[in-house]
C-alpha cells in the first residue's frame, strides 16, 4: 500500500534488569495510514507506551529492541543512525506526553520552548520563528498567545500546559502525531476540550495520529482503527466501529463493559477481575486466561496466535478454527 | 493555579524573596561594604601597608594610625585593607576554578554515564579521602608559596563539591519528563545540555558557589597562618594573625590581632548569609 505511513512488524522490546529480562512488547504489528488515526488501548503496563517509544527509539538504556522491524515512509527506523533518529523526531514524528505538569522546561518561558522547537528543525529568523509559534498557540486555543510567550509554565494551568505541548509537537507540521496518555492527568472538563481540540487537529492537519489511552471513552471519538494491547501483545485489532459494536475478545468485552453508563440503570460498575500478569511470570498459555470468564482448558496450557475474522484479527482460542 | 501580573517575572520573585531575608541583605551589605573598602579606599587615599613608621613600633591605636602598628611599624589597617583584596580575590579566584572544572564534569559523568562517570566520581572519591590541608600544604612547598599557587591550588582541590553536586542533580534532571520530551522533538545531547539540563541545576551550584567561597577566604588565611600561604611583606588577613602568635601579643597587643579576627569572621558569616538569603530565593517552593 502506498498509502501507508508507519508499518511496525512483529516488534519485540526487551528490558533487562540485573537478574531478568522482561519481553514488555511480544511480537506487535500494526500499521497507520497516512492521515488515519490510530487508538491504542489497553491497562497500565500493556506495553502500549513502551511500543510508541520504540517507535521514536527513545526507549533508554535498558530497553531494547530485539526483534522486528519499523517502516516509516518506507524506511527502517531501526537501521537509521542516532543522528538521522533526531531529524525524524519532532519533524516527522512527534510525540505528545502524558504529564502536562512535568513536561515543559520549569526555567524556560513557553515562547522561548516553542520558538526553540521550531528551530531545530527549520532554519528561520527569530522573528518568524516567533510569528509561527504565536501562531501555533491560537491554533491549539489559548487565550491571548503573546502575553503567554513570556510566562513560565508554573504560571498555566494544567489544560493550558498540555495545549502548550500540543503546539509544540505540531509546530513542526509532522506526519505521524503520537499522543500517549494526553487527558490522563487532566480534570474531567479539560479533558473534553482537549479532545475536541484533538478532533479538530485531525481534520485541519494532515498527521496521521497513534493516541494511546486507557479510556475507550477516548478513542471511540477519534480513532478510525483501534488495537488493544494486553501483557505486551495485541490481543484484538479491528474498525473502531466494529470493537464498539460487536467485541470479539473477552477482554475488549470486558473493557467496553466497565466505562460507566447513564443509559442503563446499574448499581455496580463491572470490573474485570484481578491484574495484568507480571512480565517476569508469564503464563503459558493465554495471557489473559486467568482473568477470562470464558477460558477453556486449552486457554490454560497453548498460548493462542492472531486469527482473522471478518476484518478483524483477534488473539483467542474461541475464534481459532 | 496562581495567576499574577507581569510584575512576578521568575527574576522578580528571586528578588522578592531574597530581600525578605534580612540576614541575607545585611550579609549583601556587609560584603558591599567590604568590597568597596577594599578595592576603592586605596584608589582615593594613600595607604601605604610596607613602609614602617620608625615613632611607632608596636603602637597602640591614635590618630595616626587607627588601628595602631605591628611590630616592625607597619600601618595595621593599611595592612588589613590590602589583606582584605587577598582574602577575596582568593575566594573568589580559587571557587571560578574549582567551578570550571568540577561542573564540565559532573555534568558529562552524569548525562553520559558510563566508563567516564566511574572515572571521573571514583577520583572525585580519592581526592576527597585525601585531608586536603595536607594535600595543599604538600603542593605549595613543592610550587613555592604565593597568591597564584595559593589560589590555584585551593581551586583545584574544591573541584570535587561541585562536580558532586552537580551530577547528583544531572542524574535526576535528565530523567525528567520535560528532557524525555525535548529528545522527542529531536533535540540534540548539547543542546538538552545546554539548555535543559544546566539551567534547572544551577541555583544549587549558585549556592554552593557562595558557601565555596567562604570555605575558600578562611583556607586562604589558614594557610598563610602557617607560613604557607600570601608571603610577607604582602599582607594577607592570615599572615597578620601569624605575626601575633606570641603571648606577649596575644594579651597585650590586641589590636595586631582583633582587627584581622573580627574582619575574617565577618566577611565568611555575611557570605554565608548571603548563600542562605540565595537559597532560600532560589527555592521556588517557598512562597514568602
Amino acid at each position: 500500500m502506498a498509502n501507508t505511513l508507519l508499518e511496525v512488524n512483529n516488534l519485540q522490546v526487551q528490558f533487562s534488569t540485573i537478574d531478568s529480562t522482561v519481553t514488555a512488547v511480544d511480537g506487535v504489528s500494526f500499521s497507520v495510514n497516512k492521515g488515519e488515526t490510530l487508538g491504542v488501548v489497553g491497562e497500565s503496563g500493556c506495553g502500549k507506551s513502551v511500543t510508541s517509544m520504540a517507535i521514536l527509539r527513545l526507549l533508554g538504556k535498558t530497553g531494547k529492541i530485539t526483534q522486528g522491524e519499523i517502516l516509516f515512509e518506507g524506511q527502517d527506523i531501526l537501521k537509521k543512525s542516532e543522528s538521522d533518529m533526531c531529524q525524524i523526531r519532532g519533524k516527522e514524528i512527534a510525540m505528545i506526553f502524558q504529564d502536562s505538569m512535568t513536561g515543559l522546561n520549569p526555567v524556560m518561558t513557553i515562547g522561548k520552548q516553542l520558538i526553540g522547537t521550531i528551530t531545530v528543525h527549520e532554519k528561520m529568523n527569530k522573528k518568524t520563528a516567533e510569528k509561527k509559534a504565536i501562531d501555533m498557540l491560537k491554533k491549539v486555543g489559548i487565550p491571548s498567545p503573546e502575553q503567554r510567550m513570556n510566562e513560565y509554565p508554573h504560571q498555566l494551568s494544567g489544560g493550558m500546559r498540555q495545549r502548550v505541548m500540543i503546539a509544540m509537537a505540531l509546530s513542526c507540521n509532522p506526519s505521524l502525531l503520537i499522543a500517549d496518555e494526553p487527558t490522563t492527568a487532566l480534570d474531567v472538563t479539560i479533558q473534553a476540550q482537549i479532545i475536541e481540540l484533538m478532533k479538530d487537529l485531525k481534520k485541519t492537519s494532515e498527521a496521521a495520529i497513534i493516541i494511546i489511552t486507557h479510556d475507550l471513552g477516548v478513542v471511540a471519538e477519534m480513532a478510525d482503527r483501534i488495537m488493544v494491547m494486553y501483557s505486551g501483545q495485541v490481543v484484538e485489532y479491528a474498525d473502531a466501529r466494529s470493537i464498539f459494536i460487536n467485541p470479539l475478545h473477552p477482554y475488549t468485552r470486558g473493557l467496553l463493559s466497565s466505562i460507566p453508563r447513564l443509559d442503563k440503570d446499574v448499581d455496580v460498575l463491572y470490573a474485570i477481575k484481578g491484574s495484568v500478569p507480571s512480565l517476569q511470570n508469564v503464563p503459558k498459555g493465554c495471557r489473559f486466561c486467568e482473568r477470562c470468564q470464558d477460558a477453556m482448558e486449552i486457554c490454560k496450557n497453548k498460548p493462542p496466535v492472531l486469527c482473522t475474522v471478518g476484518d478483524c484479527s483477534v488473539r483467542c482460542w474461541k475464534y481459532t478454527k | 493555579m496562581k495567576k499574577q501580573g507581569k510584575s512576578s517575572s521568575y527574576l522578580g520573585d528571586v528578588f522578592r524573596r531574597f530581600k525578605a531575608h534580612k540576614l541575607a541583605m545585611v550579609g549583601l551589605c556587609v560584603i558591599i561594604l567590604e568590597v568597596l573598602l577594599v578595592f576603592l579606599l586605596p584608589m582615593i587615599f594613600d595607604i601605604d601597608p610596607y613602609t614602617s613608621d620608625i615613632n611607632a613600633f608596636g603602637a597602640a591605636p591614635s590618630a595616626e594610625h587607627i588601628l595602631g602598628t605591628d611590630d616592625i611599624g607597619r600601618d595595621i589597617f593599611a595592612r588589613l585593607i590590602y589583606g582584605g583584596q587577598v582574602s577575596l580575590f582568593v575566594g573568589l579566584v580559587s571557587t571560578l576554578i574549582s567551578v570550571a572544572i568540577g561542573v564540565p564534569l559532573g555534568v558529562i559523568a552524569g548525562y553520559y554515564g558510563g566508563t567516564f562517570e566511574t572515572i571521573v566520581m571514583r577520583s572525585a572519591d580519592v581526592f576527597m579521602s585525601f585531608p586536603s590541608i595536607i594535600l595543599i600544604l604538600v603542593l605549595v612547598s613543592v610550587v613555592g608559596p604565593s597568591i597564584f599557587t595559593v589560589t590555584l591550588v585551593i581551586g583545584i582541590m574544591g573541584w570535587t563539591q561541585f562536580a558532586r553536586l552537580i551530577y547528583g542533580n544531572v542524574l535526576s534532571v535528565r530523567e525528567k519528563d520535560y528532557v524525555e520530551s525535548a529528545r522527542a522533538i529531536g533535540e540534540k545531547n548539547f543542546r538538552i545540555i545546554t539548555k535543559y539540563i544546566l539551567p534547572n541545576t544551577f541555583a544549587p551550584v549558585l549556592i554552593a558557589l557562595t558557601f565555596s567561597t567562604a570555605n575558600a577566604i578562611i583556607m586562604e588565611s589558614s594557610l598563610s597562618f602557617l607560613g604557607m600561604g600570601v608571603q610577607p611583606p604582602q599582607a594577607s588577613w592570615g599572615n597578620i594573625l601569624y605575626d601575633a602568635q606570641s603571648i606577649t601579643v596575644l594579651s597585650q597587643k590586641p589590636w595586631l590581632w582583633v582587627p584581622p579576627g573580627i574582619a575574617l569572621v565577618l566577611t565568611v558569616l555575611s557570605i554565608n548569609f548571603f548563600g542562605d538569603g540565595v537559597r532560600d530565593a532560589l527555592d521556588t517552593k517557598m512562597k514568602i
